[in-house]
Protein backbone atom coordinates (compact mmCIF):
# COMPACT_ATOMS: atom_id res chain seq x y z
CA UNK A 1 0.00 0.00 0.00
CA UNK A 2 2.77 3.18 1.30
CA UNK A 3 5.87 2.68 0.52
CA UNK A 4 6.39 6.20 0.95
CA UNK A 5 8.91 5.76 3.20
CA UNK A 6 11.08 3.99 1.82
CA UNK A 7 11.37 5.84 -0.93
CA UNK A 8 12.49 9.00 1.07
CA UNK A 9 15.91 9.50 2.10
CA UNK A 10 16.83 9.22 5.88
CA UNK A 11 16.37 12.76 7.73
CA UNK A 12 20.04 12.79 8.74
CA UNK A 13 23.16 12.43 6.43
CA UNK A 14 25.65 15.17 8.25
CA UNK A 15 27.40 12.16 10.13
CA UNK A 16 28.00 10.42 7.31
CA UNK A 17 28.93 13.12 4.93
CA UNK A 18 32.36 14.47 3.85
CA UNK A 19 33.22 17.47 4.95
CA UNK A 20 35.06 19.77 2.44
CA UNK A 21 37.41 21.74 5.13
CA UNK A 22 39.25 24.61 2.86
CA UNK A 23 42.94 25.69 3.56
CA UNK A 24 41.42 29.11 5.19
CA UNK A 25 39.52 26.80 7.31
CA UNK A 26 42.36 24.78 8.31
CA UNK A 27 44.59 27.98 9.28
CA UNK A 28 42.08 29.65 10.98
CA UNK A 29 43.06 28.03 14.45
CA UNK A 30 46.61 29.10 14.09
CA UNK A 31 45.61 32.70 13.43
CA UNK A 32 45.70 33.32 17.47
CA UNK A 33 49.20 32.03 18.02
CA UNK A 34 50.14 34.41 15.90
CA UNK A 35 48.83 37.07 17.34
CA UNK A 36 49.55 35.92 20.91
CA UNK A 37 53.21 35.66 18.81
CA UNK A 38 53.64 39.30 17.68
CA UNK A 39 52.81 40.77 21.04
CA UNK A 40 55.17 38.51 22.68
CA UNK A 41 58.20 39.42 19.75
CA UNK A 42 57.01 43.36 19.99
CA UNK A 43 57.48 43.24 24.02
CA UNK A 44 60.38 41.14 23.89
CA UNK A 45 62.11 43.71 21.67
CA UNK A 46 61.65 46.17 24.30
CA UNK A 47 63.74 44.54 27.32
CA UNK A 48 67.00 45.75 27.74
CA UNK A 49 70.06 43.42 29.39
CA UNK A 50 69.59 41.33 31.95
CA UNK A 51 66.04 41.58 31.54
CA UNK A 52 66.12 40.21 28.20
CA UNK A 53 67.50 36.91 29.48
CA UNK A 54 64.37 36.59 31.65
CA UNK A 55 61.54 37.67 28.49
CA UNK A 56 63.84 36.01 25.26
CA UNK A 57 62.74 37.25 21.78
CA UNK A 58 60.92 34.61 19.85
CA UNK A 59 63.63 34.22 18.03
CA UNK A 60 66.46 33.65 21.09
CA UNK A 61 63.89 30.63 22.27
CA UNK A 62 63.62 29.52 18.38
CA UNK A 63 67.67 29.80 18.56
CA UNK A 64 67.59 27.74 22.09
CA UNK A 65 65.47 24.80 20.66
CA UNK A 66 67.68 24.39 17.85
CA UNK A 67 70.56 23.97 20.14
CA UNK A 68 68.75 21.95 22.61
CA UNK A 69 67.82 19.74 19.81
CA UNK A 70 71.61 19.85 18.00
CA UNK A 71 73.84 20.50 20.38
CA UNK A 72 75.83 17.29 20.72
CA UNK A 73 75.79 16.30 17.13
CA UNK A 74 77.32 20.00 16.40
CA UNK A 75 79.70 19.03 19.05
CA UNK A 76 80.77 15.80 17.22
CA UNK A 77 80.58 16.90 13.78
CA UNK A 78 83.33 19.71 14.54
CA UNK A 79 85.44 16.79 15.90
CA UNK A 80 84.71 14.39 12.94
CA UNK A 81 83.00 16.04 9.98
CA UNK A 82 82.39 12.60 8.40
CA UNK A 83 79.51 10.81 10.47
CA UNK A 84 77.17 8.30 9.46
CA UNK A 85 73.53 7.80 9.35
CA UNK A 86 73.36 6.05 12.46
CA UNK A 87 75.63 8.37 14.33
CA UNK A 88 73.46 11.44 12.88
CA UNK A 89 70.68 9.56 15.34
CA UNK A 90 72.79 8.75 17.89
CA UNK A 91 73.51 12.03 18.57
CA UNK A 92 70.70 13.59 17.85
CA UNK A 93 69.57 11.14 20.66
CA UNK A 94 71.85 12.90 22.63
CA UNK A 95 70.44 15.74 22.60
CA UNK A 96 69.06 17.03 26.37
CA UNK A 97 65.93 17.91 25.17
CA UNK A 98 64.85 14.97 23.28
CA UNK A 99 66.08 13.16 25.97
CA UNK A 100 63.89 15.05 28.44
CA UNK A 101 60.95 14.51 25.95
CA UNK A 102 61.80 10.61 26.01
CA UNK A 103 62.11 10.46 29.17
CA UNK A 104 58.32 12.17 29.91
CA UNK A 105 56.71 10.56 26.24
CA UNK A 106 57.64 6.85 27.78
CA UNK A 107 56.41 7.46 31.60
CA UNK A 108 53.14 9.15 30.70
CA UNK A 109 51.54 6.60 27.89
CA UNK A 110 53.28 3.66 29.99
CA UNK A 111 51.22 4.77 33.06
CA UNK A 112 48.11 5.91 31.76
CA UNK A 113 48.03 2.07 30.38
CA UNK A 114 48.67 0.76 33.36
CA UNK A 115 45.76 3.00 35.84
CA UNK A 116 43.42 2.32 32.62
CA UNK A 117 44.03 -1.23 33.18
CA UNK A 118 43.05 -1.54 36.67
CA UNK A 119 40.76 1.24 36.21
CA UNK A 120 38.93 -0.96 33.78
CA UNK A 121 39.29 -4.18 35.80
CA UNK A 122 37.95 -2.56 39.26
CA UNK A 123 35.10 -0.50 37.34
CA UNK A 124 33.92 -3.30 35.73
CA UNK A 125 33.79 -5.77 38.65
CA UNK A 126 32.36 -2.60 40.42
CA UNK A 127 29.63 -2.67 38.02
CA UNK A 128 28.73 -6.13 38.12
CA UNK A 129 29.00 -7.15 41.46
CA UNK A 130 26.97 -5.05 44.44
CA UNK A 131 29.09 -5.92 47.45
CA UNK A 132 32.36 -4.97 45.45
CA UNK A 133 30.59 -1.89 44.31
CA UNK A 134 29.37 -0.91 47.81
CA UNK A 135 33.20 -1.85 49.29
CA UNK A 136 34.96 0.43 46.44
CA UNK A 137 32.48 3.52 46.05
CA UNK A 138 33.14 5.06 49.61
CA UNK A 139 37.27 4.78 49.15
CA UNK A 140 37.28 6.12 45.57
CA UNK A 141 34.45 9.00 46.54
CA UNK A 142 37.23 9.80 49.55
CA UNK A 143 40.50 9.46 47.33
CA UNK A 144 38.99 11.28 43.82
CA UNK A 145 38.88 14.92 45.26
CA UNK A 146 42.92 14.59 46.97
CA UNK A 147 44.98 15.78 43.58
CA UNK A 148 47.64 13.31 43.25
CA UNK A 149 50.27 15.82 43.26
CA UNK A 150 49.66 15.82 47.37
CA UNK A 151 50.46 12.04 47.33
CA UNK A 152 53.74 12.86 46.14
CA UNK A 153 56.00 13.49 49.38
CA UNK A 154 54.57 10.69 50.91
CA UNK A 155 55.60 8.07 47.84
CA UNK A 156 58.83 9.68 47.52
CA UNK A 157 59.20 8.48 51.43
CA UNK A 158 57.41 5.06 50.35
CA UNK A 159 59.17 4.39 47.23
CA UNK A 160 62.06 6.48 47.09
CA UNK A 161 63.57 9.00 44.37
CA UNK A 162 62.92 8.42 40.60
CA UNK A 163 61.04 7.23 37.93
CA UNK A 164 58.96 4.25 39.67
CA UNK A 165 57.47 7.29 41.99
CA UNK A 166 56.24 9.11 39.24
CA UNK A 167 54.95 5.97 37.45
CA UNK A 168 52.80 5.08 40.51
CA UNK A 169 51.47 8.03 41.67
CA UNK A 170 50.44 8.85 37.39
CA UNK A 171 48.78 5.47 37.81
CA UNK A 172 47.32 6.28 40.40
CA UNK A 173 46.04 9.31 39.08
CA UNK A 174 44.70 7.68 35.51
CA UNK A 175 42.93 5.01 37.49
CA UNK A 176 40.20 6.96 39.56
CA UNK A 177 38.56 8.48 37.06
CA UNK A 178 38.70 6.28 35.09
CA UNK A 179 37.25 3.49 37.61
CA UNK A 180 34.07 5.94 38.10
CA UNK A 181 33.54 6.37 34.66
CA UNK A 182 33.65 2.60 33.79
CA UNK A 183 31.31 1.77 36.79
CA UNK A 184 29.01 4.38 35.65
CA UNK A 185 29.24 3.50 31.81
CA UNK A 186 28.62 -0.22 32.96
CA UNK A 187 25.40 0.31 35.65
CA UNK A 188 23.92 3.16 32.81
CA UNK A 189 23.90 0.90 29.95
CA UNK A 190 20.66 1.57 28.39
CA UNK A 191 18.25 -1.82 29.76
CA UNK A 192 16.38 -2.20 26.94
CA UNK A 193 19.50 -3.19 24.86
CA UNK A 194 20.39 -5.69 27.41
CA UNK A 195 16.40 -6.95 27.74
CA UNK A 196 16.58 -7.13 23.46
CA UNK A 197 19.70 -9.26 23.73
CA UNK A 198 18.61 -11.03 26.59
CA UNK A 199 15.08 -11.87 23.75
CA UNK A 200 17.03 -13.59 21.91
CA UNK A 201 18.81 -16.14 24.41
CA UNK A 202 22.12 -14.31 24.38
CA UNK A 203 24.06 -15.77 28.00
CA UNK A 204 25.79 -12.88 30.37
CA UNK A 205 28.94 -13.36 29.15
CA UNK A 206 27.69 -12.72 25.38
CA UNK A 207 25.69 -10.09 26.51
CA UNK A 208 28.44 -8.23 28.62
CA UNK A 209 30.81 -8.61 25.42
CA UNK A 210 28.58 -7.47 22.42
CA UNK A 211 25.92 -5.10 24.46
CA UNK A 212 27.49 -4.00 27.71
CA UNK A 213 31.23 -3.27 26.23
CA UNK A 214 29.93 -0.93 23.02
CA UNK A 215 26.79 0.38 24.70
CA UNK A 216 29.10 1.89 27.52
CA UNK A 217 31.95 2.83 25.30
CA UNK A 218 30.96 6.85 25.39
CA UNK A 219 31.26 6.60 29.02
CA UNK A 220 34.25 4.84 29.09
CA UNK A 221 36.07 7.05 26.39
CA UNK A 222 35.10 9.89 28.10
CA UNK A 223 36.86 8.69 31.49
CA UNK A 224 39.73 8.12 29.87
CA UNK A 225 40.11 11.09 28.41
CA UNK A 226 39.62 12.42 32.23
CA UNK A 227 42.42 9.75 33.11
CA UNK A 228 44.96 10.90 30.50
CA UNK A 229 43.87 14.62 31.64
CA UNK A 230 44.85 13.62 35.29
CA UNK A 231 47.57 11.66 34.43
CA UNK A 232 49.44 14.48 32.29
CA UNK A 233 49.43 16.87 35.59
CA UNK A 234 50.01 14.94 38.02
CA UNK A 235 52.99 13.01 36.07
CA UNK A 236 54.39 16.10 35.01
CA UNK A 237 54.38 17.48 38.65
CA UNK A 238 55.55 14.14 39.94
CA UNK A 239 58.56 14.63 37.91
CA UNK A 240 59.37 17.89 39.49
CA UNK A 241 59.64 16.91 42.79
CA UNK A 242 60.91 12.55 42.52
CA UNK A 243 64.21 14.33 42.14
CA UNK A 244 64.80 12.22 38.95
CA UNK A 245 67.09 14.00 36.22
CA UNK A 246 65.30 13.55 32.95
CA UNK A 247 61.57 14.29 32.10
CA UNK A 248 60.38 17.73 30.30
CA UNK A 249 58.96 19.51 33.86
CA UNK A 250 62.24 17.89 36.02
CA UNK A 251 64.15 20.16 33.23
CA UNK A 252 61.95 22.91 33.55
CA UNK A 253 62.60 23.01 37.41
CA UNK A 254 66.23 22.46 36.41
CA UNK A 255 66.60 25.17 33.64
CA UNK A 256 64.95 27.39 36.91
CA UNK A 257 68.20 27.59 38.70
CA UNK A 258 69.71 29.09 35.54
CA UNK A 259 67.02 31.44 34.48
CA UNK A 260 67.02 29.28 31.42
CA UNK A 261 64.06 30.72 30.47
CA UNK A 262 64.36 30.11 26.65
CA UNK A 263 64.45 26.09 27.58
CA UNK A 264 61.67 26.84 30.23
CA UNK A 265 59.75 27.91 27.05
CA UNK A 266 60.84 25.24 24.50
CA UNK A 267 59.92 22.79 27.38
CA UNK A 268 56.51 23.89 27.74
CA UNK A 269 55.73 24.82 24.02
CA UNK A 270 56.62 20.87 23.72
CA UNK A 271 54.46 19.64 27.08
CA UNK A 272 51.78 21.43 25.05
CA UNK A 273 52.22 19.88 21.56
CA UNK A 274 52.93 16.55 23.44
CA UNK A 275 49.43 16.89 25.38
CA UNK A 276 47.73 18.40 21.58
CA UNK A 277 48.80 15.21 19.71
CA UNK A 278 47.96 12.69 22.33
CA UNK A 279 44.15 14.03 21.71
CA UNK A 280 44.52 14.39 17.92
CA UNK A 281 46.00 10.75 17.27
CA UNK A 282 44.57 8.78 20.53
CA UNK A 283 41.23 9.98 21.44
CA UNK A 284 40.20 11.41 18.38
CA UNK A 285 40.15 8.98 15.50
CA UNK A 286 38.88 6.55 17.99
CA UNK A 287 35.50 8.50 18.80
CA UNK A 288 34.84 9.35 15.19
CA UNK A 289 35.09 6.15 14.57
CA UNK A 290 33.24 4.59 17.06
CA UNK A 291 30.83 6.44 19.46
CA UNK A 292 30.06 9.60 17.17
CA UNK A 293 29.52 6.97 14.02
CA UNK A 294 26.89 5.56 15.97
CA UNK A 295 24.88 8.44 16.85
CA UNK A 296 25.87 7.88 20.44
CA UNK A 297 27.90 11.00 21.70
CA UNK A 298 24.12 13.55 21.11
CA UNK A 299 22.41 10.96 23.67
CA UNK A 300 25.18 11.47 26.03
CA UNK A 301 24.70 15.53 25.55
CA UNK A 302 27.85 16.25 24.11
CA UNK A 303 28.98 18.13 20.98
CA UNK A 304 30.81 18.48 17.78
CA UNK A 305 34.35 19.84 18.86
CA UNK A 306 35.11 22.39 16.62
CA UNK A 307 39.18 21.88 16.53
CA UNK B 1 -10.57 -20.15 13.76
CA UNK B 2 -12.98 -23.55 13.47
CA UNK B 3 -10.37 -25.86 12.98
CA UNK B 4 -9.89 -28.03 15.96
CA UNK B 5 -6.20 -28.15 16.39
CA UNK B 6 -3.58 -28.92 19.67
CA UNK B 7 -2.93 -24.95 20.49
CA UNK B 8 0.32 -23.67 20.36
CA UNK B 9 0.74 -22.58 23.35
CA UNK B 10 -1.76 -23.08 26.18
CA UNK B 11 -1.56 -20.98 29.50
CA UNK B 12 -3.40 -22.39 32.53
CA UNK B 13 -4.70 -20.83 35.95
CA UNK B 14 -1.86 -18.38 35.21
CA UNK B 15 -1.33 -15.87 38.36
CA UNK B 16 1.26 -13.09 39.21
CA UNK B 17 1.27 -11.13 42.26
CA UNK B 18 3.57 -8.25 42.76
CA UNK B 19 4.60 -7.72 46.56
CA UNK B 20 5.80 -3.93 46.98
CA UNK B 21 6.13 -3.13 50.21
CA UNK B 22 3.38 -1.33 50.76
CA UNK B 23 1.13 -3.68 49.10
CA UNK B 24 0.28 -6.81 47.19
CA UNK B 25 -0.81 -6.16 43.34
CA UNK B 26 -2.72 -8.87 41.66
CA UNK B 27 -1.03 -8.47 38.35
CA UNK B 28 -2.85 -11.18 36.75
CA UNK B 29 -5.36 -13.62 38.35
CA UNK B 30 -6.87 -16.79 36.78
CA UNK B 31 -5.67 -16.27 33.30
CA UNK B 32 -6.66 -19.16 31.13
CA UNK B 33 -5.68 -19.21 26.97
CA UNK B 34 -5.28 -21.23 24.24
CA UNK B 35 -2.87 -19.34 21.13
CA UNK B 36 -3.30 -21.31 18.00
CA UNK B 37 -0.31 -21.94 16.01
CA UNK B 38 -0.25 -19.21 13.11
CA UNK B 39 -2.95 -16.54 15.09
CA UNK B 40 -2.29 -13.72 15.42
CA UNK B 41 -3.63 -12.56 18.88
CA UNK B 42 -4.19 -9.11 20.64
CA UNK B 43 -4.09 -7.95 23.79
CA UNK B 44 -6.15 -4.95 24.95
CA UNK B 45 -7.31 -3.06 27.80
CA UNK B 46 -6.51 -0.03 30.07
CA UNK B 47 -3.34 0.47 31.90
CA UNK B 48 -2.60 -2.00 34.65
CA UNK B 49 -4.71 -4.41 33.11
CA UNK B 50 -2.10 -7.19 33.17
CA UNK B 51 -1.40 -7.30 29.54
CA UNK B 52 1.90 -6.42 29.53
CA UNK B 53 2.60 -8.56 32.66
CA UNK B 54 1.46 -11.18 30.06
CA UNK B 55 3.69 -10.63 27.14
CA UNK B 56 6.91 -10.29 29.81
CA UNK B 57 5.65 -13.60 31.31
CA UNK B 58 5.61 -15.05 27.51
CA UNK B 59 8.93 -13.56 27.12
CA UNK B 60 10.43 -14.87 29.69
CA UNK B 61 10.82 -11.55 31.34
CA UNK B 62 8.63 -12.37 34.48
CA UNK B 63 8.27 -15.02 36.99
CA UNK B 64 5.04 -16.71 37.01
CA UNK B 65 3.25 -16.97 40.51
CA UNK B 66 0.98 -19.68 39.62
CA UNK B 67 0.10 -21.51 37.12
CA UNK B 68 1.47 -22.83 33.93
CA UNK B 69 2.10 -21.48 30.18
CA UNK B 70 2.80 -24.52 28.04
CA UNK B 71 4.49 -24.29 24.68
CA UNK B 72 3.42 -27.31 22.31
CA UNK B 73 2.16 -28.96 25.38
CA UNK B 74 5.71 -28.43 27.22
CA UNK B 75 6.04 -26.19 30.11
CA UNK B 76 7.97 -23.02 28.82
CA UNK B 77 11.19 -22.81 29.08
CA UNK B 78 13.10 -19.95 29.53
CA UNK B 79 15.89 -20.27 26.50
CA UNK B 80 13.01 -21.09 23.79
CA UNK B 81 13.16 -19.18 21.06
CA UNK B 82 10.79 -15.97 21.00
CA UNK B 83 11.40 -12.45 18.98
CA UNK B 84 10.15 -9.79 20.79
CA UNK B 85 9.53 -5.83 19.58
CA UNK B 86 9.67 -3.12 22.44
CA UNK B 87 7.84 -0.21 22.35
CA UNK B 88 11.62 1.77 22.81
CA UNK B 89 13.88 1.98 20.18
CA UNK B 90 15.87 -1.00 21.28
CA UNK B 91 18.18 -1.18 18.32
CA UNK B 92 21.77 -1.64 19.35
CA UNK B 93 23.37 1.69 17.60
CA UNK B 94 26.48 0.76 17.60
CA UNK B 95 25.90 -2.23 14.59
CA UNK B 96 24.07 -1.35 10.99
CA UNK B 97 20.89 -2.11 10.50
CA UNK B 98 21.76 -5.59 8.93
CA UNK B 99 24.22 -6.52 11.76
CA UNK B 100 21.54 -5.81 14.39
CA UNK B 101 19.18 -8.31 12.21
CA UNK B 102 22.21 -10.55 12.16
CA UNK B 103 22.92 -10.77 16.29
CA UNK B 104 19.90 -13.38 17.35
CA UNK B 105 21.36 -15.51 14.36
CA UNK B 106 25.17 -14.97 15.70
CA UNK B 107 23.83 -16.31 19.35
CA UNK B 108 22.87 -19.21 17.26
CA UNK B 109 26.51 -19.47 16.15
CA UNK B 110 25.21 -19.36 12.33
CA UNK B 111 27.84 -18.96 9.43
CA UNK B 112 28.54 -15.37 8.57
CA UNK B 113 27.65 -15.45 5.05
CA UNK B 114 24.44 -17.22 6.14
CA UNK B 115 23.85 -14.17 8.81
CA UNK B 116 24.00 -11.92 5.86
CA UNK B 117 22.10 -13.66 3.49
CA UNK B 118 19.21 -14.26 5.80
CA UNK B 119 19.72 -10.50 7.36
CA UNK B 120 19.06 -8.85 3.82
CA UNK B 121 16.18 -11.37 3.39
CA UNK B 122 14.38 -10.05 6.31
CA UNK B 123 15.32 -6.81 5.89
CA UNK B 124 13.50 -7.19 2.36
CA UNK B 125 10.54 -8.49 3.99
CA UNK B 126 10.11 -5.32 5.83
CA UNK B 127 11.40 -2.85 3.01
CA UNK B 128 14.59 -1.74 4.13
CA UNK B 129 16.83 -3.75 1.78
CA UNK B 130 18.54 -0.29 0.87
CA UNK B 131 19.41 1.30 4.34
CA UNK B 132 21.22 -2.16 6.14
CA UNK B 133 24.21 -0.54 5.99
CA UNK B 134 22.61 2.56 7.85
CA UNK B 135 23.38 2.64 11.43
CA UNK B 136 19.97 3.10 13.47
CA UNK B 137 20.74 6.83 13.94
CA UNK B 138 20.40 7.97 10.62
CA UNK B 139 17.13 5.80 10.39
CA UNK B 140 13.72 7.18 10.95
CA UNK B 141 11.69 6.35 13.97
CA UNK B 142 9.40 3.88 11.93
CA UNK B 143 12.38 2.70 9.84
CA UNK B 144 13.80 1.70 12.99
CA UNK B 145 10.71 -0.49 14.43
CA UNK B 146 10.51 -1.93 10.99
CA UNK B 147 14.12 -3.54 11.70
CA UNK B 148 13.11 -4.08 14.78
CA UNK B 149 10.69 -6.76 13.45
CA UNK B 150 12.97 -8.06 11.31
CA UNK B 151 15.46 -8.36 14.45
CA UNK B 152 12.63 -10.03 16.04
CA UNK B 153 12.04 -12.54 12.85
CA UNK B 154 15.33 -13.71 11.80
CA UNK B 155 16.14 -16.52 13.88
CA UNK B 156 12.93 -18.01 13.05
CA UNK B 157 11.35 -17.99 16.32
CA UNK B 158 8.60 -19.79 17.48
CA UNK B 159 6.22 -17.12 18.65
CA UNK B 160 6.94 -12.87 17.56
CA UNK B 161 5.99 -10.83 20.90
CA UNK B 162 5.20 -7.07 20.62
CA UNK B 163 4.48 -4.81 23.35
CA UNK B 164 2.78 -1.63 21.11
CA UNK B 165 5.73 -1.56 19.16
CA UNK B 166 4.64 1.59 17.28
CA UNK B 167 2.97 3.45 20.15
CA UNK B 168 5.78 6.23 20.00
CA UNK B 169 5.20 6.65 15.99
CA UNK B 170 2.63 9.56 14.19
CA UNK B 171 -0.34 8.29 13.27
CA UNK B 172 0.65 8.01 9.53
CA UNK B 173 3.88 5.88 10.18
CA UNK B 174 1.53 4.02 12.51
CA UNK B 175 -1.03 2.69 10.02
CA UNK B 176 2.14 1.97 7.81
CA UNK B 177 3.57 -0.01 10.16
CA UNK B 178 0.09 -2.05 10.76
CA UNK B 179 -0.19 -2.43 6.89
CA UNK B 180 3.30 -3.73 6.60
CA UNK B 181 2.72 -5.62 9.74
CA UNK B 182 -0.08 -7.66 8.48
CA UNK B 183 1.87 -8.34 5.28
CA UNK B 184 5.06 -10.01 7.47
CA UNK B 185 2.43 -11.92 9.50
CA UNK B 186 0.68 -13.46 6.20
CA UNK B 187 4.61 -13.97 4.61
CA UNK B 188 6.15 -15.50 7.95
CA UNK B 189 2.74 -17.31 9.38
CA UNK B 190 4.22 -16.53 12.67
CA UNK B 191 2.04 -16.83 15.78
CA UNK B 192 1.59 -13.02 16.74
CA UNK B 193 0.94 -11.67 19.99
CA UNK B 194 0.66 -7.96 19.89
CA UNK B 195 -0.36 -5.69 23.35
CA UNK B 196 -1.86 -2.54 22.55
CA UNK B 197 -4.45 -0.07 24.11
CA UNK B 198 -5.50 1.34 20.73
CA UNK B 199 -8.28 -0.78 19.60
CA UNK B 200 -8.87 0.79 16.49
CA UNK B 201 -4.71 -0.98 15.83
CA UNK B 202 -6.43 -4.53 17.59
CA UNK B 203 -8.93 -5.00 15.31
CA UNK B 204 -7.42 -3.95 12.41
CA UNK B 205 -4.39 -6.44 13.18
CA UNK B 206 -6.23 -9.26 15.13
CA UNK B 207 -7.36 -12.62 14.54
CA UNK B 208 -8.22 -12.66 18.28
CA UNK B 209 -8.76 -10.13 20.63
CA UNK B 210 -8.39 -10.70 24.37
CA UNK B 211 -9.69 -7.98 26.11
CA UNK B 212 -8.40 -7.56 29.90
CA UNK B 213 -10.01 -5.42 32.99
CA UNK B 214 -7.58 -4.07 36.02
CA UNK B 215 -7.79 -5.08 39.46
CA UNK B 216 -7.06 -7.69 39.65
CA UNK B 217 -5.66 -8.11 36.02
CA UNK B 218 -7.94 -10.71 34.02
CA UNK B 219 -9.67 -11.41 31.11
CA UNK B 220 -12.66 -9.87 30.22
CA UNK B 221 -13.51 -11.55 27.24
CA UNK B 222 -11.82 -12.82 24.04
CA UNK B 223 -13.13 -11.60 20.66
CA UNK B 224 -13.31 -13.25 17.62
CA UNK B 225 -12.79 -10.42 14.18
CA UNK B 226 -14.05 -12.54 11.14
CA UNK B 227 -13.75 -9.56 9.02
CA UNK B 228 -11.86 -10.28 5.83
CA UNK B 229 -8.32 -8.50 4.77
CA UNK B 230 -7.41 -5.73 4.29
CA UNK B 231 -9.76 -4.51 6.71
CA UNK B 232 -11.03 -0.82 6.43
CA UNK B 233 -11.27 0.75 9.56
CA UNK B 234 -14.23 2.94 8.20
CA UNK B 235 -16.40 -0.13 7.27
CA UNK B 236 -19.26 -0.50 9.92
CA UNK B 237 -18.31 -4.07 11.17
CA UNK B 238 -14.81 -2.95 12.18
CA UNK B 239 -16.45 0.52 14.21
CA UNK B 240 -19.02 -2.13 15.72
CA UNK B 241 -16.32 -4.59 17.00
CA UNK B 242 -14.39 -1.41 18.25
CA UNK B 243 -17.45 -0.48 19.79
CA UNK B 244 -17.96 -3.60 21.32
CA UNK B 245 -14.49 -3.78 23.13
CA UNK B 246 -14.82 -0.34 24.79
CA UNK B 247 -17.61 -0.96 26.06
CA UNK B 248 -16.13 -3.83 27.74
CA UNK B 249 -12.98 -2.62 28.68
CA UNK B 250 -14.96 0.09 30.49
CA UNK B 251 -17.47 -2.23 32.37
Amino acid sequence: MQHAESVSPPPDFSATKKKVVTIRQRLRPVYPFLVIMLIWQIAAMQAKGNLGQLFPTLDAIAYRAWELITGPLMTALKENPSLGFFDYLYYLYQSPLLWHTFHTAWRLPFSFVLGAIFGVIIGVIMGRFSFWESFFVPLIAVLLPIPALAWVPIAVIWFGLGSQTVIIVTTFATFLPIVMAVWTGVKTVNPVWIRAAQSMNANKMTIFRTVVVPGSLPMILSGFRIGLARAWRAGVGAEAFAGIKWGLSAGIFDAQEFLDIAFMMVALAVLGIFGYLLEKIFFQPIESRTVIKWGMMEAMGGQERKV
Amino acid sequence: MGKPMVAKIQIRNLRKVYDTPERRVHALENVNLDIQDGEFLCLVGLSGCGKTTLLNMLAGFVEITAGDILMDGKTLTEDYDKGVVFQEYALFPWRTARRNVEYGLEIRNVAPEERKRIALEHLRLVRLEEFADFYPHNLSGGMRQRVAVARALAFDPQVLLMDEPFGALDAQTREELQELTVDVWQKTKKTVVYVTHNLSEAVYLGNRIVVFIPRPGRIREVITVNIPRPRDPLSSAFIEIQREIDRLIRT
